[in-house]
């Protein structure tokens, strides 16, 4: 075979290809020093490195990869560029005269947002960085490796496809229970890095090979490209002051052997595998071919930790309601950026049994862009469905789709031109599904086969584009059965009609639209939904947390026969009954027990405040709803909260509570506050918030547990927080502080290195929005401390703040 | 030599350390309160993924580096400057180097609480506290095991941030015990560790018991997790 054709072979999935083993554990044995970047011995020491890969070339391997693993601009700092340890590693590996050298790229070694402080698009830079110097280097592709965020591999890989033609292959690192460090599972990796156009998919170091065989058996149904394995030579053991790997040659390539039978047709070695182990490997390819692959036919999105897929004739379902329209509160959520109403939804649609959560932020007042990316990255944190991105502007779906770990739904295009051309290019170029609604430059087509041929149209485009048929995802568009009787067999027939025209495709539908106009919705929803099942609908966008829509999914699931055995309904409707009286019991939940019964004051007054110093926020409610009874909401907030509080204050400063009741004392008030605010007539001045304050844990810092501390504080109060999180950008701040006019800004750093953006931050806002007064706090901070960075308060704690802002924000 | 990782049983976390973290002095606690340190105490527990690296280095010579004092190793790159650390290590004759951390796991948790429960999000951040404490006594425990075998005695740990060893001791700290691949900590340019549950320290090993530290079994923090002690024998000979 010549230099081409293997490689073009391999990736093609009709032959084999053998990378090399370990390069750093090699290195261990020639002297290198722990610690020392070993990426700079290709400037100084060329000959150690280029002889390390003629062994593995010596062995047999394919490929060499470079000795470049965290050659980042981030990593290397000031002792050598980017460019020149590529061009070096590259030499190097040349000087093995190997049939390919891959270009090897590891992990920046930092942490990416949320969870960190590094932003997605500055990882890019620093992988396209690395990429522009491989391919200038003359590399003969990439190898992606020991990854542990999918994001960061996600940022990594579009680096590469991004700046080069080169091909990429892309490996993670997995733990013994099957996931990354970061959660991500092999199913996940291998649905999410195929889709964005990874030319390989596998995993790399982790574990054993006996350990890894059936973590990577299990991408290879989900992976529509190559899968490849480069396991370490089993666990380190520390032998009479040497390390030594417990897996040799032989055993090594045994379970190698198991891993090709299932289909795996790129292997090689990682840390403690040698020449003799590649060589073991070589032996074993001679004489054998590529094993046949079965994909599965399922329609895929997955979130960072959870797959969903649904084969033909599984149903999923979609939550609809984190979107403002018609929502009052969501959109003051959104209008606001106080997003707790927003997560509340979208816990509230996960235990009722959404799948996928659907995620609009179209208000026309607001910045939809940074509104969604921020919403994605929220619900991140406390959901693990996927989402499905759901805007009218394509700017705003590709900013999400693009930083999103896993594989997003995306919501929506329709037949016009314009959007086909805007929306499909992105669907497919971030590797995403596709919902596409049957309406065009005509409007929504009347007839069943009006609907059919623009969903024609659309397929052709997502088939042009090489989206498979799977992942796209036609809705039929739901109308009101109130101005056309005609419309709801319309529909139904069109989920029939592209169902058996388009073969492959699948169909969504927004059930909720057909009951416009007309009294009891949710029953005729219902109706709709199940006969939308008949009729072969794949997913429906819904409200899971109305009952009646999810005991027709839920039915539906036995009919169908998706629910095998009927367990889950058996599990969960066994107790159901619909004689009077019987309540209804949630999916999935207990019973609530009931509140443990201390005594408490009869008088509401009273119970109110005893309530807020016991922090019991749940019988809260109940009893500011009786204080309410017989007082306005002033005498509420100015007679039962406040001086509660106040006492929660007290005994906090003299050391009778300690934090955590400080707290539980916040939330019960706040639980309080609610009801009042809720009860309040608009305008009502007593209900009304006594001002703004900004809220931050500065630039760089990440540790928030003290701002949040000051933020239920703040909130008791009864300002009007606005939290910015964490890890701040002294840019958003001043803007923030600037645009709303806020007079009081807290800033909390907790950490020394910290600090001086903490300085930053005030500079900044002096000059832009010298009203604004700044108060500042956390652990490393002193009173001198917060006068040097300038700031105009110190605060020992959270109480302290809230006397702070009292005496700024005093009318 | 390569570092290898170490698994680590922190349940030994006892509710008392928890409730130190969060300044707890004796006051009178709810039911319901009570009730939820401990379930979220326990939450917090079995989400914890504790592990560790520890490697030990000669000492190769003392220096000075920019008026400072600075400590050589053996067969790493990492320098440990300043004079707290060359007080506290003074007579050192080998330094353990350890890496622990309780888990991504942990730091997920806490980011979802900040987001939905100020309140178990406090909680659950004094007990992985507790927790990385823990594991880094095991850690410590690793080095006293190895120091008893060489027939030397341990001091106490010392981690970079504390008196004037630089935390920009950490990146090649890190590195040194490979603590990015196996356990997936990383390392932010505000030199902030993640996941923020995890410790790094240095512990000397000198030719002469240290009258400060391991004194008793009683009171050592290695207790729970020493080798020696559950053969029968001491690290004090």
């Amino acid at each position: 075979m010549t230099h081409d054709d293997t490689l073009a072979a391999a990736l093609a999935g009709d032959g084999f290809l053998l990378f090399d083993g370990a390069m750093g554990t090699q290195l261990q044995e020639r002297g290198l020093a722990a610690g020392e970047l070993p990426e700079l011995l290709c400037l100084t020491d060329p000959e150690k490195i280029a002889e390390v890969h003629a062994a593995y070339v010596a062995a047999g391997a394919d490929v060499v990869t470079t000795n470049t693993f965290g050659a980042n601009a981030a990593k290397l700092g000031d002792a050598a560029s980017v460019e020149e340890v590529f061009s070096a590693a590259v030499a190097c590996a040349r000087a093995a005269h190997p049939r390919y050298v891959a270009a090897d790229i590891g992990p920046t070694g930092q942490l990416l947002e949320p969870m960190g402080t590094l932003a997605f698009d500055d990882a890019y830079e620093l992988f396209a960085r690395q990429v522009r110097a491989a391919d200038a280097a003359g590399a003969d592709l990439f190898v992606i490796e020991t990854m542990a965020d999918l994001a960061e591999a996600k940022a990594a890989l579009l680096a590469v496809r991004e700046n080069s033609d080169l091909p990429v292959f892309v490996t993670m690192t997995f733990q013994e229970d099957g996931r990354t460090f970061l959660g991500t599972t092999p199913e996940v990796a291998a649905v999410t890095l195929s889709a964005l156009g990874a030319d390989a998919v596998g995993i790399n170091c982790s574990l054993g090979p006996r350990d890894v065989a059936p973590l990577v058996k299990r991408m290879l149904p989900w992976a529509s490209c190559p899968v490849m394995a480069q396991a370490n030579a089993g666990l380190p053991r520390v032998e009479g002051g040497e390390t030594r790997y417990d897996v040799g040659p032989e055993e090594y390539a045994e379970a190698v052997a198991g891993m090709l039978d299932a289909g795996v047709t790129i292997v090689g070695g990682c840390c403690g595998t040698t020449p003799a182990h590649i060589a073991a490997e070589r032996a074993l390819l001679a004489g054998r071919r590529p094993a046949l692959r079965a994909l599965r036919d399922c329609l895929t999105v997955a979130g960072p930790q959870r797959l969903v897929a649904l084969a033909p004739g599984q149903v999923g379902v979609i939550g609809e309601r984190i979107n403002p329209t018609g929502k009052r509160k969501m959109k003051e959520a959104l209008r606001s950026g106080n997003h707790d109403h927003v997560i509340a939804e979208a816990m509230a649609q996960e235990r009722a049994g959404a799948q996928i959560l659907d995620v609009n932020a179209g208000l026309p007042e607001i910045d939809e862009r940074a509104v969604m990316r921020r919403l994605v990255s929220e619900l991140l944190s406390v959901t693990t469905l996927p989402l499905q991105i759901d805007s009218s502007d394509p700017a705003v779906v590709e900013a999400a789709v693009r930083s999103y770990p896993g594989k997003a739904l995306i919501n929506s295009v329709n037949g016009k031109a314009e959007s086909l051309a805007a929306v499909v290019p992105i669907a497919a170029r971030y590797g995403c599904a596709l919902v596409g609604l049957t309406l065009d430059e005509d409007g929504i087509p009347a007839t069943a086969q009006g609907r059919l041929a623009v969903a024609r149209k659309i397929v052709a485009a997502t088939d042009a584009a090489g989206i498979p048929r799977h992942d796209v995802a036609i809705d039929c568009l739901a109308m009101a059965a109130s101005t056309d009787q005609t419309a709801p067999r319309a529909i139904l027939d069109a989920i029939r009609a592209v169902k058996s025209e388009l073969p492959g495709v699948r169909t969504v539908l927004g059930v909720s639209n057909i009951s416009f106009g007309l009294p009891f919705r949710p029953l005729l929803n219902a109706t709709f939904l199940a006969a939308a099942l008949g009729a072969g609908l794949d997913l429906a966008i819904i409200n899971p947390g109305v009952r009646r829509m999810m005991d027709v999914v839920d039915s539906w699931r036995v009919l169908s026969g998706e629910d095998e055995q009927a367990r889950f309904y058996v599990e969960h409707y066994a107790d159901r009954s619909d004689a009077p009286g019987a309540a209804p019991s949630p999916a999935g939940e207990k019973d609530a027990a009931p509140a443990p019964a201390a005594e408490l004051p009869a008088d509401p007054v009273e119970r109110a405040r005893a309530l807020v110093l016991d922090g019991r926020a749940e019988p809260m409610g109940e009893a500011m709803a009786e204080v309410l009874q017989c007082h306005d909401a002033l005498f509420a907030i100015n007679e039962v909260l406040v001086p509660a509080l106040d006492e929660v204050g007290r005994r906090f400063e003299d050391g009778s509570f300690f934090l955590p009741q400080l707290m539980a004392s916040a939330e019960a008030a706040k639980a309080g506050f609610e009801v009042v605010r809720a009860a309040a007539a608009p305008g009502d001045a007593a209900a009304a918030g006594k001002g703004e304050v900004v809220v931050c844990t500065v630039k760089g810092d990440i540790h928030d547990i003290g701002k949040n501390i000051v933020r239920m504080l703040l909130e008791n109060y009864g300002f009007d927080v606005i939290d910015l999180g964490r890890d701040v950008d002294p840019e958003v701040v001043a803007r923030t502080v600037e645009e709303r006019h806020v007079r009081l800004a807290g800033l909390s750093a907790l950490m020394t290195t910290t600090v001086p953006a903490m300085a930053e931050t005030i500079e900044l806002l002096r000059e832009r929005a010298p009203w604004c007064k700044v108060v500042v706090g956390g652990a490393v901070l002193t009173p001198e401390y917060a006068q040097m960075v300038g700031a105009d308060f110190y605060a020992k704690d959270a109480t302290e703040t809230a006397r702070i802002a009292e005496q700024v924000l005093a009318p | 030599m390569a570092a290898v990782r170490e698994d680590f049983d922190v349940r030994s976390v006892e509710r008392g350390e928890v409730l130190r973290y969060l300044g707890y002095a004796g006051q009178a606690l709810t039911p319901e309160l009570d009730a939820r340190i401990d379930e979220v105490v326990e939450t917090c527990l079995a989400t914890c993924r504790p592990q560790g690296v520890v490697r030990v280095f000669d000492v190769a010579g003392r220096g000075e580096k920019n008026g400072a004092p600075v400590i050589r190793l053996s067969g790493t790159a990492l320098e440990l400057a300043g004079r707290s650390i060359d007080e506290h290590l003074a007579g050192a004759v080998a330094v353990g180097v350890l890496a622990v951390t309780v888990g991504m796991g942990v730091e997920v948790e806490l980011r979802r609480l900040s987001l939905v429960d100020p309140v178990a999000q406090v909680i659950f951040d004094a007990a992985g506290t507790a927790a990385v404490e823990r594991a880094a006594d095991a850690a410590e425990a690793s080095i006293v095991a190895e120091a008893h075998e060489r027939g030397l005695f341990c001091g106490t740990r010392f981690s970079p941030g504390y008196g004037d060893l630089p935390l920009s001791t950490q990146p090649v700290l890190l590195d040194a015990l490979d603590a990015g691949r196996l356990l997936g900590i990383r390392l932010s340019p505000a030199l902030l560790m993640s996941p923020t549950k995890s410790v790094t320290a240095v512990v000397g090993l000198f030719e002469r018991p240290r009258p400060e530290a391991h004194a008793s079994c009683g009171g050592c923090p290695c207790r729970d997790f020493c080798v020696l002690l559950r053969a029968g024998s001491t690290c004090r000979g």
